[in-house]
């Protein structure tokens, strides 16, 4: 009835299921056979209890872990694992000693070693890092928002690393973590030339809006606009490069002002759609799209809201609706450290853009709330922040200006609660080549945790009051 | 686009919980002392629909917080924070006598729940609502597992809580309604008790063979729960409900094979031919057919079946012979049988012997015959196939809706707090830790 070792081939066999919610589930149950050994006993035995409120929760809910039934004063370890949606397992563990009441709680109690130290409620979901013997360059990211991750939340005996499999399972639970709420829709975008996801909340609206733009890593991201739309708000996450329904090379930018503006379009055109309450958040070369939307007037977003990037390009625009040059050729602003990894950092820097593609700040109308990673090492983001700030003020603007900056954070400042990547692999071809992205574990957690409050707040502010 | 509706906000908190947590239901945003009603619309998997409503006037910040601010009126009144559940009641031209049982138990209750404007009392689903949200009721926690049970000749379910355990063990035991009902026991089984739902009256064995089962039955049901690595042999209990808690008394008291720790018996009786089978149990019960009455809506109520409770030995379960903890639990005004009654005479049968420091008591002035888990819609009568007569009837179960809800969720609380102190319990035990609920 029980084996006690599975192998890691078997586990990624369990996930090619059709079923994702079932199969996900499945092999975290051959899981946590695997994981220590496992101590079956009928005698009398107080077992202990691992809890987690709530069990199913949205991405940017905390979750209230506690143990209980345990020896007093004795060395525990918590541990997570789940699998991402390419099949990369994931963990996270910490050192607590329990109290006299035989109790641990996550949100009172400190760390003492692991994956983070103190008093860290969500420590076990930021803190997850590649198991080892995972592929490289891995960065944690939804595919699916219509499945939740599933995590084996486990307590084990003694202060141990849960990879070495040495120490006895005494508890475990399984949480769900969800981008989606339930009732919120998820409708994919293929008009008017328009390439996107539109993600509704439940209820008859109409809503506000957000259109939602991401870096040069391209593709469809939709993890943002769902959680947006499980907190009300309508989101369209947008292509514009590397999606294989667009025009063109994956490579280029093959879309132009006109492109973003009907994307805008469509969200006023729809029904449950607030037309006067559309905002726009972007991160990394989106912030750069979200400026250009905004300070050419052709539409009218409500607010921004920018995220690590800059307010130009380096590449000179070959036509009048903005299409680009191949990216490479920003190449000669890259900078390798010393193991190879490249950071965009400079292809940011305002001295290195290209006069013509730099955004006319001045036109601003709306506010704008601009986010920095003091750690950022893919775009020159306080650099950017500094010269919108000077060039608002000196339109006599600053009002619209709010500036939020995270020392020790990275350039990926996106929703709370998920582990940030120092660096990931970037491409493939003609050779492996991974990126920077900076921040370190503890204060790029806390920045996407205030962030977030805060994104959701400007947006409550000038959406919806 | 009006303004107004763009901004009302409406959350609840949490949208996916489990059926016994409470949840938080919040309307921002509207403006200062604005009416506005609160409305529940559930389709079950038997595609009935259901709704309940509440009225309310938003504070002086514009807000309706429904776990602190008063119903003015509604399908209940007064401060409730899960009022627009328990209060759920089949819509205008549904079927009548229906009565809400979850029996799949691998999908939530999903339920809308929307703000309308003005205090309104009908119509609800031919206007659009000023906003709506979707919250899901989940019978299983991530994790728990479901096995089928089919060995031994046995038609049960048998849910496991996540973790490697070892769990104590459960022995799920339903009524006169028959069928394999789950969601009791996947329930416990998402708060950490290992839970067998046990069909008695309707399994694969008696389909088959038109013979009911016997007593050993339970006892392989019993042993199912004894051998299993993952649950612990000295820590079971039984849990009984109606014609279950007939079992649970004769189970504990008479059974040389189940060792328990604690039972559990909701409005039941230790009143039955205690040599008898269920088959037995049964016909005694219908013998005294004729006591049955019919109130003036021609719903029958069968309490009167074993009253009056009998003082010949041989047809009562010798309670003062239990040597394990019983929780008894008593809904006061139970039309179908006569659980105040049979308490009572359990209670003095305990004194007399000497046992009686293993009772406890709980009774409920307004609750009826189906003290379930709580949060679910309260059914004061139901349509109701007798199970030997296969006669289709509308039973009166008895209760007042906002009392007998309450004796649900207060009745549930404890049940779990007792089967922690019983179950879980050792020498540094606080059961109170366990703050969840």
């Amino acid at each position: 009835m029980v084996s006690a070792h599975v192998s890691m081939i078997k586990i990624r066999q369990l996930i090619k299921m059709t079923k994702p919610c079932i199969g996900v589930h499945r092999n975290l149950a051959c899981l946590h056979r695997a994981v220590g050994g496992v101590r079956w006993k009928s005698s009398f035995r107080q077992a202990p209890v691992l809890t987690a409120a709530p069990v199913r929760a949205l991405i940017d809910e905390q979750i209230c872990i506690k143990g209980s039934f345990l020896p007093p004063e004795c060395p525990v370890t918590v541990c997570a694992q789940m699998h991402s949606d390419d099949g990369d397992l994931w963990e996270a563990f910490a050192h607590y000693n329990t109290n006299a009441d035989g109790t641990v709680n996550l949100t009172k109690d400190h760390s003492v070693g692991g994956s983070y130290l103190g008093c860290e409620p969500m420590g076990l979901f930021w803190g997850l890092q590649p198991a080892p013997g995972a592929r490289e360059g891995l960065r944690l990211r939804k595919k699916n928002v219509e499945t939740p991750y599933v995590m084996l939340l486990s307590l084990l005996e003694g202060h141990v690393s849960p990879s070495k499999r040495q120490s006895t399972e005494l508890a475990a639970v399984i949480t769900e973590r969800w981008y989606m709420a339930p009732g919120v829709r998820r409708t994919e975008i293929r008009q008017d030339g328009v390439v996107g996801t539109l993600f509704l909340p439940p209820g008859p609206g109409p809503f506000p809006a957000m259109l939602d733009l991401w870096g040069m890593g391209g593709g469809l991201v939709e993890y943002r606009s769902a959680l947006l739309a499980s907190r009300g708000y309508a989101s369209l996450s947008l292509a514009y490069i590397g999606h294989k329904d667009l025009p063109g090379s994956p490579t280029r930018i093959n879309v132009g002002d006109s492109y973003f503006e009907s994307a805008f379009h469509l969200l006023q055109a729809h029904c449950q759609v607030c037309a006067d309450r559309i905002g726009i958040i972007g991160l990394s070369f989106g912030v750069y799209l979200t400026l250009r939307i905004a300070t050419k007037a052709v539409v009218k977003p409500a607010c921004l809201i920018c995220v690590n990037g800059p307010v130009g390009s380096t590449v000179k625009f070959s036509d009048p609706d903005g299409r680009t040059e191949h990216f490479e050729s920003d190449q000669k602003y890259w900078t390798y450290n010393d193991q190879g990894h490249v950071s965009f950092k400079d292809v940011s820097l305002p001295e290195n853009l290209s006069p013509e593609s730099k955004v006319k700040i001045e036109h601003l109308t709306c506010p704008l709330m601009y986010i920095v990673g003091e750690d950022d090492l893919s775009a020159s983001s306080m650099e950017t922040a500094n010269l919108i700030e000077e060039t608002l003020t000196a339109a006599g603007k600053s009002q619209l200006f709010t500036c939020l900056s995270y020392p020790g954070a990275g350039h990926l400042i996106e929703p709370p609660y998920t582990p940030n990547s120092r660096a990931s692999l970037w491409s493939v071809k003609p050779q492996k080549l991974f990126t920077l992205w900076g921040g370190h574990p503890a204060p790029h957690a806390a920045a996407q945790e205030d962030a977030w409050k805060k994104i959701l707040d400007f947006m409550e502010r000038n959406l919806r009051q | 686009m009006d303004r107004k509706q763009c901004c009302v906000k409406l959350s609840v908190q949490p949208s996916r919980g489990l059926m016994d947590e409470k949840f938080i239901i919040l309307v921002q945003n509207v403006f200062p002392g604005f009416q506005l009603t609160l409305h529940a619309l559930y389709k079950c998997d038997d595609g009935h629909s259901w709704e309940a409503f509440a009225h309310h006037a938003a504070s002086a910040i514009g807000t309706v917080n429904v776990s602190e601010d008063p119903s003015l009126g509604g399908t209940y009144s007064g401060v409730e924070p899960m009022g627009l559940l328990w209060s759920l009641r089949p819509v205008p031209g549904s079927k009548p006598w229906l009565r809400m049982r979850k029996m799949n138990v691998r999908t939530p209750m999903v339920v809308t729940i929307s703000v309308y404007p003005g205090h309104q009392t009908e119509g609800f689903l031919d206007q659009v609502s000023l906003a709506g949200v979707v919250v899901e009721r989940w019978y299983m926690a991530p994790g728990v597992r479901r096995i089928p049970i089919t060995e031994a000749g046995l038609t049960a379910t048998l849910f496991l809580p996540p973790g490697p355990g070892p769990f104590p063990g459960l022995l799920d035991l339903w009524g006169g309604g028959a069928k394999l009902v789950e969601y009791r026991s996947a329930l416990l089984a998402s708060r950490g008790f290992a839970s067998l739902a046990l069909d008695y009256l309707t399994p694969k064995v008696t389909i088959e063979t038109g013979k009911m089962v016997d007593n050993q039955y339970f006892e392989r049901a019993y042993k199912v729960l004894e051998q299993h690595p993952q649950i612990l042999s000295s820590r079971i209990a039984i849990i009984g409900l109606s014609l279950g808690t007939c079992i649970t008394f004769k189970m504990a008291v008479y059974s040389q094979v189940a060792k328990l720790r604690c039972i559990v018996c909701i409005n039941g009786s230790h009143v039955q031919p205690i040599d008898g089978s269920v088959e037995q149990i049964l016909s005694f019960f219908n013998k005294n057919a004729e006591k049955n009455r019919f109130n003036n809506e021609n719903q029958v109520i069968c309490r009167d079946l074993l009253l009056p409770i009998p003082t010949d030995p041989s047809l009562k379960v010798d309670v003062g012979q239990l040597q394990c903890p019983l929780l008894l639990v008593v809904g006061e005004d139970d039309q179908n049988w006569p659980a105040h009654e049979s308490a009572m005479d359990i209670k003095e049968m305990m004194e007399r012997a000497g046992n009686s420091h293993l009772l406890t008591l709980l009774s409920y002035p307004d609750a009826g015959h189906l003290i379930e888990p709580p949060f679910t819609p309260f059914a004061k009568a139901s349509s109701f196939r007798d199970v030997s007569s296969r006669q289709m009837l509308v039973v009166l179960w008895g209760g007042e809706t906002a009392g007998h809800s309450r004796a649900q969720e207060d009745a549930w609380r404890k049940m779990l707090v007792f089967l922690r102190a019983n179950l879980y319990g050792g020498a540094n035990t606080d059961a109170t830790s366990f703050s969840n609920l």
